[in-house]
């Protein structure tokens, strides 16, 4: 069986057309059913989430589904151009390299915030969507439980899932580092891009009194108010034009309009500092262009941060965790060897089966053969058809083991060279020969789902999953 | 000087003390969770406490035999200490006062090594009026306990101004170990400078209760003797009426009542300086208004003092010799009867 993987993900693609091909767990399960009918020889899992789209596909050797196929398939269903998805934008990889972006993606090395947990839960609900589908098999059986059981144990071990960042968890680590409580501060949005509702959302966890939301459209603050669902009591959109008074009640504030210009000066700000009565104020400034003057970072009891500013520390975190990294993947270097290694062996044990049953089949036939043209030569040497004398059952087990003998002979010398683990990089190579010359079927159906080796129930639900991973 | 267990005690929690500051900055500079460094630094600052207190009672009760517990200078830093390192090993255990250990320890680890200078080198029994025991106990209970809030506010404001300068240096807290917020430290401030506030005005007043006793308080001479600790304390004293105002002055917030905090308590140590310091030794009281007489024949440790003064420990002042005498009259006879 071939590993495959192909899919977007959050380097590859931007938001919207990740969005595009986003799948609801419905969706999910239209796409398995859809492969299945298709490609029935094929184990297939679908892995959605806000950062990726992949399907994990096992099938024969040189059968389909080719990756071209399932491009086609996926631009299909997204109703998006096939140009879209182009070789930069969609990311193809094969055997030990699928199975190692599986392991990655499980550990979140290959997540946005670097060690996020979510995507293992979003992994382990693909397994199951598919299990219930009945479209794995036992090679993304085994591939999917022991990617989940190395990325527990790996995220056990090195700790990389703790003290992971993003530039909306650290604004809010600044804002914890200047304000001990939320329950009485106020919150103001400037704009409503993405980064800002991302961070904005951050910020909600920590349940401040209030969100005030003013952009230069009060529609637009309105859609974004509505879109974080706040209550009236809660805060809410206002207009552009009482900036001032929500400057002198805000604790913190997050910028991120599409302005050309700063929409706040330090000449602007400063004479609201003595109203404020010197209460500490955190700005977020996240957009680019810059909202904020930085000027304003300068003055008493402001703190300003940038995107740039943001994103340093994002980075920085990074670095200081490459030991955890690399440790990671050291650790999963070895788990997906192994786990490719069992693989093999299935296979290989399995076309040695196939091989000597077709071997044998062939052995019989030559012996019926042989059996005719003794009793043609001599008559009353070949064996009857009926239980026949002690002399002809001593003839019928010579040829028995005759024929046995040579099998075993012809099988020996490559039989040995799958099984010697010098040959470990060959094996395939010389299991595909075989498969080949000896017209050897490679795969076998799905199988019914064995029960999962996971400690998660199934999402019921059909929403879309929405973390980061 | 004091008994050679008390030395080496003193020396052995100093150390201590830094040992566990050296835990604190290794869990500040490396962050992350680190169970058994936390678990051992809250050990040793717990151990240090209970030592210190041990060692007081141990002064009090057998060392010095004094029917009060306060007879010399290390006496009170040992208080000092006790508490402090209570109130360090309370504040180190709450989640949202994070480092503030880091910022206390070496003040901890100060006040016991003042406290091992106080009972080697510059040991000095206190001159203890005993004609205003009440306001005398007033006077060094409002000046030890003040001087522990003060103590705080002043780590907290030394803190406050580390914190602020990470952030507008734009140093991450998920870069550099999780600290206490600037609002937990301002409360803090406001909070421990009002208890100290509180308490150093009763021992201010009492001081001035006793100073105002003194026959000889306004002559020149003691005048300019006292009015260096009594302009200091008062300074400290105003700083911290002013901290714990700010939320009512707000133009004196945030970065400005740490400074006070901490000037707060430099002012103090300056008074407690000028306490223990030779020129005025030989009038010690505890950090405050000193009182002035030594009762000899009324304290079980009499014949510890006169040893005292027969090695030059003699109260300078033959005047308040001359007072102390006819003093003591009245006591040996009523011990005598």
């Amino acid at each position: 069986m071939r590993l495959l993987m192909l899919g977007i993900n959050h380097r590859t693609a931007p938001v919207a057309l990740r969005e595009a091909l986003a799948l609801t767990v419905d969706d999910q399960q239209a796409l398995l059913a859809e492969l299945r009918r298709r490609y029935p020889l094929a184990e297939a899992v679908v892995l959605s989430t806000c950062n990726r789209v992949e399907l994990y596909i096992a099938r024969p050797a040189h059968e389909a589904p080719k990756p071209a196929e399932l491009r086609e398939l996926l631009a299909q269903r997204a109703g998006v151009a096939l140009d879209t998805l182009g070789s930069d934008t969609l990311v193809q990889r094969e055997q030990d390299e699928a199975a190692r972006h599986l392991f990655r993606v499980g550990c979140g090395l290959d997540s946005m915030v670097l060690g996020e947990p979510q995507v293992l839960g979003q992994i382990k609900r693909a397994y199951e969507t598919a299990v219930a589908g009945q479209a794995v098999g036992p090679v993304l059986h085994k591939l999917f439980q022991q990617a989940i059981a190395t990325a527990k144990r790996v995220r056990t071990a090195t700790g990389i899932d703790a003290g992971r960042v993003s530039v909306g968890s650290v604004a809010v680590d600044f804002a914890r580092q200047v304000f001990a409580d939320f329950a009485d501060k106020t919150v103001l949005g400037l704009g409503a891009g993405e980064m800002a509702k991302t961070t904005l959302r951050h910020l909600l966890r920590q349940s401040p009194a209030r969100l005030y939301l003013a952009s230069r459209t009060l529609k637009t603050a309105q859609v974004l108010a509505d879109d974080l669902q706040l209550t009236g009591a809660q805060g809410g959109a206002r207009d552009w034009g009482d900036l001032d008074a929500l400057l002198i009640e805000a604790d913190v504030v997050i910028a991120s309009t599409g302005s050309r210009e700063p929409v706040l000066t330090a000449d602007r700000f400063r004479p609201l500092l003595k109203r404020r009565r010197h209460r500490p104020l955190l700005v977020v400034d996240i957009a680019l262009p810059r909202d904020i003057d930085p000027a304003i970072g300068d003055l008493p009891d402001v703190y300003l941060y940038n995107i740039d500013d943001l994103t340093a520390v994002v980075a920085a975190n990074v670095e200081q965790r490459r030991e955890q990294i690399d440790a990671c993947e050291a650790q999963l270097a070895d788990a997906v060897a192994l786990c490719m290694e069992q693989l093999e062996h299935r296979d290989v044990g399995r076309l040695i089966r196939q091989l000597r049953h077709r071997l044998h089949e062939i052995g019989d036939a030559e012996q019926q053969r042989t059996r005719r043209k003794l009793a043609t030569i001599a008559p009353g040497t070949a064996p009857d058809p009926a239980p026949g004398t002690a002399e002809t059952e001593a003839i019928e087990a010579l040829l028995d083991e005759h024929t046995r003998r040579v099998i075993n002979k012809i099988l020996h010398i490559p039989l040995s060279q799958l099984h010697d683990p010098a040959h470990g990089v060959a094996t395939s190579f010389y299991a595909t020969a075989l498969q080949r010359l000896f017209d050897l079927q490679e795969a076998d159906a799905p199988t019914p789902p064995a029960p999962p080796d996971t400690e998660e129930t199934p999402a019921a639900d059909s929403s879309p999953v929405n973390m980061k991973s | 000087m004091t008994d050679t267990l008390t030395t080496f005690l003193l020396a052995g929690l100093t150390l201590l003390t830094l040992a566990a500051w050296a835990l604190a900055l290794h869990r500040l500079r490396q962050p992350g969770e680190h169970a058994i460094a936390s678990t051992a630094q809250q050990t040793l600052v717990i151990i240090t406490g209970l030592a210190a207190a041990g060692l007081f009672l141990h002064r009090w009760l057998f060392v010095e035999g004094a029917w009060q517990p306060l007879t010399a200078h290390v006496d009170g830093l040992l208080l000092i200490a006790t508490l402090f390192a209570g109130t360090v090993a309370f504040l180190q255990s709450r989640p949202r006062l994070l480092g503030l250990s880091v910022f206390g320890l070496p003040l901890l680890a100060l006040i016991l090594a003042w406290a091992l200078c106080a009972a080697t080198w510059t040991y000095r029994p206190f001159e203890i009026d005993t004609l205003h025991p009440v306001w005398r106990g007033l006077h060094l209970a409002g000046v030890y306990l003040g001087t522990l809030g003060s103590a705080v506010a002043a780590i907290a404001g030394g803190m406050y101004l580390y914190v602020q300068h990470r952030l507008k240096h734009k140093q991450a807290p998920a870069q550099f170990g999780r600290l206490a917020s600037l609002e937990a430290l301002e409360n803090l401030i406001i909070r421990t400078a009002t208890l100290g506030f509180a308490l150093l005005t009763l021992g201010l007043v009492a001081g001035l209760v006793i100073l105002i006793d003194e026959p000889d308080a306004w002559e020149h001479a003691s005048l300019a003797r006292y009015l260096p600790k009594i302009v200091l304390a008062t300074l400290a004293w105003l700083s911290f009426a002013v901290v714990m105002n700010v939320r009512y002055a707000a133009s004196f917030r945030g970065r400005r009542a740490a400074w006070l905090a901490i000037a707060g308590l430099v002012l103090l140590l300056a008074v407690y300086g000028i306490v223990t310091s030779s020129a005025f030794a030989p009038r010690a009281a505890a950090g405050g208004v000193s009182s002035f007489e030594f009762r000899v024949s009324s304290f079980p440790s009499g014949e510890r003092l006169a040893q005292h003064r027969a090695q030059g420990h003699q109260p300078e002042n033959s005047k308040r010799e001359t007072r102390n005498q006819k003093l003591l009259k009245p006591e040996v006879s009523t011990c005598a009867s």
